[in-house]
């Protein structure tokens, strides 16, 4: 524990700056120009990050800093404090957040500058920031779920940005509900930790779980709650629905929200309640199984999507679940590693597609797109580069996160590995089928648009040159041991990863001799550019085009309407759950409880209607009340 | 003849404080009609002088002269629209009906004086308590009782005060409201706390009874009433039942409880005549039609009354919520399960009425004609808001007093 009080400041103001930035835009964004309210936001996650990345450098990787800022909640034999933890892993995730965020920030300057309410837009982005540090800040999960909240009603409001439009909207409660299912989870978990532990903070839960045995119902339940939680807020199977309808946002908003930043909670929550997992395999297992689940059906999924920015969510998707299994085989700080290098390369493919969206004023079907190398070339580039990296060819920063994770998986199963193999080569496939049908070729689109077309400002192409810069060497962090390297991020991690790594070792196999995960790598590289150059193949040799909707059949329509899924739990929940409050509504509410609210209303106003009679305005008979009334109280008290 | 103590202190602060912010009002509201304001102003000032008295008796002589100088007074004030036929005849009725309940308290004295030989209320709890109590006191207590039932307004003996209420100028129904009848409760429990304590149980079923009967009945008739000076006397005669149970609990101690509940109940009724007379003077009407689309018409006001129907009805965080938790609290530790339960539901139904008003103001058309304060009025209707809003925040302030 490190107790330097010099730390504490800058540790307290991480959050404090977007909260500024969000209460100056938010209460006096009308009086200030437009053109400035994007430049304070960014201002002012620019602040936050540099507060982080003075953690960052000052705080040696074995300490953590723990600052209790009040004490919130105090009942007879609990406290919850609202308290900062400051460790390695807050930091990796507060690094990814400001620093991609205050690149998003500045991009949006360039995306959003016609907008009407782009004061709004930068309001909220400054609130998400502000929840999002506070959700891996907190020291205790009571401070996670109030980031984990404030986090999803930013989604909420910047989903539904443009919320003229009703499509944008139901796109928005959709992905509240979803969220609210699984906050639902969280909640019930946190309350079986608060009862069973007495507190919600993480070190006294780890240290109390610890005592229990391995396996115990009570971690189970705990955890499996929490996981629920991680799945809608992580859009895993069964929650992910959501997710691709989200990109009904501006797309800044889908590359912060829902790429980098606030779907990776998940993956934070369950490094960061490692200790409850590896307590609890079956969990562990729940969780690998859902992973690698989501990754290959999302993966799929993006084979036939033809929305640019669809392709790009169900990717997303699908790499979260590459995360997810990552956690679930154990390989805790190497899920981290693929949700920092994701964070990379996502944005920047993210933000490279609102680039493209912005040269053609809208347009994000890829049927309509083409040669767009010729044009636009900046984003091409950028773009092209975060595809590779994505697909995972060496020594782009994806492939030696997504390479960890495969030998980890092949470690613990080899069916695990295949699947993970298997969806690795789609992701690489419908990757550069997008780059092919979206920058080579002849453009497809009208002529108008075709004159139209242009390189997009410089606040946005800068942060796309960044990104791409980090996608490129971001790797780096993490060059495995195989290749003669100190793996680093994992040494970083290693102080909060270790007392779940310990508990998990003991059960555990030793890891793969080097020659297999040679063997190991040069397949998944191999199988990766064969799927690129059969994308070649079909799109730049014999120039195929996505067909059209009509004339799908058989897998292929199953596949482009995403299994049918949403429909699937249209006509299994939300009708019969129709059906079933029509019913309450008339039965019970307007039949039963309408009724006797109603008759007592009744005969309440009745008897005051009749009792009003009595006073007629005659003084004689108020006279004659009152000694009536004496009498009767002279009766009460003197003869009975 | 007097004693000063934090009980006459605390009671006769408030009577002053409520008596200037009427005050206040005063000016403007007999501006244009009548030509001897100075007249009313004496009066008032006088009435004051009867309350302060009733809160600081020890003789029974000094209780009957300050119920006197305060009735009297109130006939005068109740009448003083000299050419209004209904202000005419409140005055007449009120000083017919006090009358006549003043001969009960004159009679009631008399008779203890019979039985105890002293006006000197330290002497007659003397005589309670030694025990050897003669019929001719029970009969002269339970007179005195009738007549400040009569005084508070509680079932059967209330009839008077709708009437009064609803023909009287209404300023001086905003005066009877408060300042008289919480003088009324002070000396009421006043009479009983230090004269009658050792015989309580002789008479409490009769206050039982009353009670149940003024929660009940004050409440029902207010939810079909139209004119809202008539609203207010119902809901006045619905609180005298609450504040009824707290002289009831009187073994515990409520003084602090009945001088809460009557600081909220006078700060927000003033605070509703307030506005109520700035409204009646605009739209020529004193129906609660006359609220219709206040909110749109003048939002402060209309918010202002809001806040004060809403202390009245008891909702958090207003002062009238409080007072009734006190009173309720006390009452359950004195086991008066039954009345308390009572009052709860009867405190529901209240609502209905006070949200009458709100929702006039707020859901129904208005109409062209403006209603406009001024800077007298607006002061005294922010002080009103502000303080019956800090009472709730912060009731330690006065229940520490006692």
């Amino acid at each position: 524990m490190l107790t330097d009080s010099s730390l504490i400041a800058p540790g307290m103001l991480i959050p404090l700056f977007p909260l500024i930035g969000f209460l100056i835009n938010g209460l006096f964004g009308k009086y200030l120009p437009k053109s400035i309210t994007g430049w304070i936001a960014s201002l002012a996650v620019l602040a936050s990050f540099c507060c982080v990345f003075y953690m960052f450098t000052n705080l040696p990787s074995t300490g953590s800093l723990h600052i209790d800022l009040f004490n919130w909640i105090g009942f007879a034999n609990f406290n919850i404090s609202f308290g900062y933890l400051i460790d390695p892993l807050s930091i990796t995730m507060m690094l990814v957040v400001t620093g991609i965020g205050f690149l998003i920030h500045v991009y949006s300057i360039g995306y959003m500058h016609d907008d009407e309410g782009v004061t709004r837009f930068f309001t909220y982005l400054n609130l998400f920031i502000f929840f999002m540090l506070l959700l891996v800040i907190g020291s205790n999960y009571l401070v996670m779920f109030i980031g984990w909240e404030g986090v999803g009603l930013c989604s909420y409001l910047l989903i539904g940005y443009w919320f003229k439009n009703d499509a944008f909207n139901d796109a928005a409660k959709k992905a509240f509900v979803m969220n609210r299912i699984g906050d639902l989870g969280f909640l019930l978990g946190m309350f079986f930790i608060l009862f069973n532990f007495g507190s919600l903070d993480y070190a006294e839960v780890m240290k109390q779980a610890s005592l229990l045995p391995v396996g115990s119902a009570l971690l189970v339940t705990i955890t499996l709650l929490l996981f629920v939680g991680a799945t809608g807020k992580s859009a895993q199977i069964p929650l992910y629905t959501w997710l691709p309808d989200a990109m009904a946002g501006p797309t800044p908003v889908s590359a912060l929200i829902h790429a980098a930043t606030m779907v990776t909670a998940g993956i934070y929550m369950i490094t960061r309640s490692g200790v409850l997992y590896a307590m609890a395999p079956f969990s562990m297992e729940i969780v690998a199984i859902v992973g690698v689940a989501t990754c290959l059906m999302a993966a799929i999924i993006g084979l036939m999507q033809n929305d640019i920015k669809k392709v790009l969510a169900y990717s997303t998707v699908s790499q979260l679940g590459l995360m997810f299994a990552a956690l679930g085989i154990g390989a805790f700080a190497s899920g981290m590693f693929h949700l920092v290098t994701h964070a990379f390369f996502k944005a920047l493919l993210f933000l490279g597609s609102g680039s493209v969206i912005h040269a053609l004023h809208g347009e994000q079907d890829i049927r309509k797109m083409g040669g767009l190398s010729k044009y636009i070339k900046v984003t091409f580039i950028t773009f092209l580069i975060g595809s590779i990296a994505i697909s995972g060819i060496p020594p782009f920063a994806g492939f030696f996160s997504k390479d960890e994770i495969l030998s980890k998986a092949f470690e613990h199963s080899k069916i695990i590995w295949a699947i993970l193999s298997i969806s690795s080569m789609m992701t690489a496939f419908y990757m550069f089928r997008l780059v092919y049908l979206t920058f080579f070729n002849d453009f497809r689109g009208t002529e108008v648009t075709k004159k139209h077309i242009h390189e997009s400002p410089s606040t946005m192409t800068i942060p796309l040159i960044i990104l791409a810069v980090l996608s490129i060497f971001g790797g780096f962090i993490g060059l495995p041991s195989v290749l003669g390297f100190a793996h680093k991020f994992q040494q970083y991690l290693s102080a909060v990863t270790a007392p779940a790594q310990h508990i998990l070792d003991e059960s555990h196999a030793a890891e793969v001799s080097h020659s297999t995960e040679w063997i190991l790598i040069f397949t998944a590289v191999i199988a990766a550019i064969a799927s690129i150059l059969y994308a070649r193949y079909k799109y730049i040799s014999n120039k195929e085009q996505p067909a059209e909707d009509a004339s799908l059949t058989g897998i292929n329509k199953m596949v482009y309407n995403k299994f049918y899924v949403d429909e699937i739990y249209e006509t299994c929940i939300v009708k019969p759950l129709k059906v079933l409050s029509d019913l309450f509504l008339v039965l019970i509410d307007k039949l039963v409880i309408d009724l006797v609210v109603n008759a007592t209303a009744w005969v309440v106003g009745l008897s005051g209607r009749t009792l009003r009679l009595v006073q007629n305005g005659n003084t004689g008979f108020y006279v004659f009340a009152m000694v009536f009334g004496i009498i009767v109280l002279f009766v009460i008290r003197l003869f009975i | 003849m007097m004693r000063v103590d934090n009980f006459s202190v605390a009671f006769s602060g408030l009577a002053i404080v409520l008596s200037a912010l009427i005050f206040v009002l005063s000016a403007d509201f007999y501006h244009n009609e009548e030509k001897h304001i100075s007249d009313y102003l004496a009066i008032l000032v006088f009435t004051l002088c009867g309350a302060m008295i009733m809160f600081s008796f020890s003789n029974m002589a000094m209780l009957f002269l300050g119920i006197e100088i305060l009735s009297i007074s109130l006939y005068i004030m109740a009448g003083s629209k000299q050419h209004d036929v209904r202000s005419n005849e409140a005055g007449f009725k009120y000083f017919l009906m006090g009358s006549f309940a003043s001969g009960f308290l004159l009679f009631g004295i008399a008779l203890i004086y019979g039985a105890t030989n002293s006006f000197h209320i330290g002497n007659i709890a003397a005589y309670v308590s030694a025990g050897q109590i003669s019929p001719m006191f029970y009969v002269g207590m339970l007179m005195m009782l009738v007549a400040m039932l009569f005084k508070v307004a509680v079932v059967p003996f209330h009839f008077w005060s709708p009437d009064v209420y609803e023909g009287s100028p209404a300023l001086v129904t905003a005066f009877m409201s408060t300042l008289v009848k919480i003088a009324a409760f002070g000396a009421f429990y006043r009479l009983f706390y230090l004269c009658f304590f050792d015989s309580l149980n002789y008479i409490v079923i009769i206050l039982g009874v009353v009670t149940a009967a003024t929660i009940i009945l004050g409440n029902l008739v207010a939810l079909s009433q139209t004119n809202f000076k008539r609203l207010l006397a119902y809901s006045g005669i619905s609180h005298a039942g609450y504040l009824m149970l707290a002289v009831m609990s009187m073994k515990t101690g409520t003084a602090s409880a009945i001088f809460y509940y009557a600081s909220g109940y006078g700060i927000a009724t003033i605070g509703s005549f307030a506005v109520a007379i700035l409204v009646f003077k605009a739209m020529k009407s004193e129906n609660i039609e006359a609220f219709n689309g206040l909110g749109k018409k003048n939002p402060f006001l209309a918010a202002a009354l809001t806040m004060s129907m809403l202390s009245l009805a008891g909702i958090p965080p207003f002062a009238g919520f409080l007072g009734k938790y006190y009173i309720f609290s006390e009452a359950i530790k004195n086991g008066l399960f039954g009345l308390t339960i009572t009052a709860i539901i009867t405190s529901i139904i209240g609502v209905y009425y006070y949200f009458k008003v709100i929702l006039a103001m707020y859901t129904k058309e208005a109409d062209e004609t403006s209603v406009q304060s001024n800077i007298a009025y607006t002061t005294i209707i922010i002080v009103c808001v502000s303080v019956s809003l800090l009472l709730g925040l912060f009731p330690d302030k006065l229940m520490n007093i006692f």
